[in-house]
């Protein structure tokens, strides 16, 4: 019984990777190969990053200003000195918090929403009105949305990376007593160019990933308030899961360049 | 030309036309009659590709379309012209755009460049007038629910198709605007010279612009011709609708 459901889930998960697999790289040929649709892509790109810049921003420096704030406090309580913190904070931030803390933070936003949006065209019937157009939906709604998120992802790890690092060094000059100087002198051994580099490379990554999820569930919505929901959901939670595997192969990946 | 021949398909387990067997000759008005769930919906849907046969064949114009890729199908959809039972607008797009965003994509029309045969085609559908201007600024979600069924018909000719196919085009409409949508099938058919096939539960309607009935049942043709030998026909779900809609015009 117990077997036979697990079989079965498994079997699931398999048809669901392999359309998703399908799904994504008809997605990407379908981004690379002009014409472009600019006016669809800016508009994308105004939804993903400027709507929602003010939410990454105030995000990511709560959670620089707590990482440094903790940080600073268990270094101090095991070895009573927390010179260190600045340059430990700076590489966490860099390599892990900035990107991955905006790629969460537009995956419920933005992500949500371009699931629900795709969804609602799906069971009144727009999508099908777009294919007896003549237009394939992947390469008229999909493809513009990937472009758009790959742009907007490295845009704004980068932008959200510098407000971080910004505010963990407001918070070490408020609360730790270091000075703006001092704060880069001990950043410098440990983050360089590289590591902005790759948490660009990061963003742009997680930047495909939520609008492939959104559009796919959307895509492939079932009619009624409920399916909307519960393509949005599925969005959400896939994306969620995908940015954190992501995350730690291209981590695992750069480890070598360090 | 237009050639389903033992047109099956199913969902699950679950057959849904059990072989269809029909021809629609270029230029008739065609009403496929049935009561709600029988595949009629699904018969206009699999004609486009929208969803695909699971055996038998389809012909479009002498041409076997059943298992052409998406790719291919893309220009025999742009042939075929379809009326969704939702009006199916884009609603991030204003009246305007989505009546030449066919247009726009095609011809590589600017919005400018479309608007005169997007105004042409909303004049067509009863939406001209003084009040154009005014509406083709509006976005879907700001006109009546009648208004938006006029435009995605007004969208649907903008292409120039050479088939129309509608889905219950009157279906959450009011008897007024019922008719004029009916009149406005009859009349665009005319005068486009297009193969028009409408799928509908409403027989006054097929009664008064068909050229050919066909009445469908649990997945299956159980009774096909002109409105003169539909209003012979003896079999039971042909009279159930007859009745129904004769104590429709008593009441009316």
């Amino acid at each position: 019984m117990m077997g036979g459901r697990t079989l079965n889930l498994a079997t699931g998960l398999l048809v669901k990777t392999l359309d998703f697999s399908s799904f994504a790289a008809q997605s990407w040929f379908a981004a690379v190969r002009p014409p472009f649709r600019l006016r669809d892509i800016v508009r994308q790109i105004h939804f993903i990053a400027v709507e929602g810049l003010w939410i990454i921003v105030l995000c990511v420096c709560a959670a620089a200003m707590v990482t440094i704030l903790e940080a600073s406090f268990h270094m101090r309580l095991l070895i009573q000195n927390d010179a260190m913190v600045p340059g430990f904070a700076a590489m966490l931030i860099l390599r892990e918090l900035g990107a991955v803390v905006m790629a969460l933070l537009v995956t419920s936003r933005a992500g949500a929403g371009m699931a629900a949006e795709v969804a609602s065209m799906k069971i009144t019937e727009q999508i099908d009105a777009l294919r007896m157009l003549g237009l394939e939906p992947i390469r008229f709604l999909v493809a513009p949305r990937l472009i758009a998120g790959i742009i907007a992802g490295a845009t704004m790890s980068l932008i959200a990376n510098c407000v971080c690092l910004i505010a963990a060094m407001g918070v070490s000059i408020l609360k730790l007593g270091s000075t703006a100087g001092l704060f880069m002198s001990m950043s410098r051994p440990f983050v360089t160019g590289q590591d902005l580099c790759f948490a660009m490379i990061k963003g742009a990554a997680f930047g495909a990933v939520i609008p492939l999820f959104a559009c796919y569930w959307g895509l492939r919505s079932r009619a009624g308030a409920e399916g909307v929901g519960l393509a949005t959901t599925n969005a959400v939670v896939s994306t969620s899961i995908a940015i954190i595997i992501i995350d730690f192969i291209l981590s695992y990946l750069f480890s070598y360049f360090y | 030309m237009i050639e389903f021949e033992g047109l099956v398909k199913k969902f699950g387990e679950r057959t849904v036309l059990k072989g269809i067997d029909l021809k629609i000759s270029a230029g008739e008005i065609v009403f496929i009659l049935g009561t709600s769930g029988t595949g009629k919906s699904v018969l206009l849907k699999t004609l486009v590709g929208l969803l695909r046969a699971d055996a038998g064949r389809i012909r479009i114009g002498g041409i076997d379309v059943t298992d052409i890729s998406e790719e291919d199908y893309l220009p025999i959809r742009r042939r075929c012209g379809m009326v969704f039972q939702h009006p199916a607008l884009f609603d991030s797009l204003t009246v305007l755009e989505n009546v030449a965003y066919g247009l726009m994509k095609h011809e590589r029309l600017s919005l400018d460049q479309a608007r005169p045969r997007a105004h042409e085609c909303l004049e067509m559908v009863g939406l001209g007038g003084q009040d154009l201007e005014s509406l083709e600024t509006k976005l879907p979600t700001q006109i009546s629910y009648g208004m938006q069924k006029r435009v995605s018909l007004a969208r649907t000719v903008a292409v120039g198709p050479e088939v129309l196919l509608f889905d219950e085009p009157t279906t959450g409409l009011d008897p007024v605007t019922t008719k004029q949508i009916n009149r406005l099938i009859q009349e665009l058919s005319r005068k486009l010279k297009t193969t028009a096939i409408v799928v509908s539960h409403d027989m006054d309607c097929a009664l008064e612009i068909a050229d050919r009935i066909v009445v469908l049942d649990q997945g299956l043709i159980v009774a096909q011709g002109s409105v003169a030998e539909i209003l012979r026909s003896t079999h039971p779900l042909v009279v159930d609708f007859l009745v129904e809609a004769k104590a429709r015009e008593v009441t009316a």
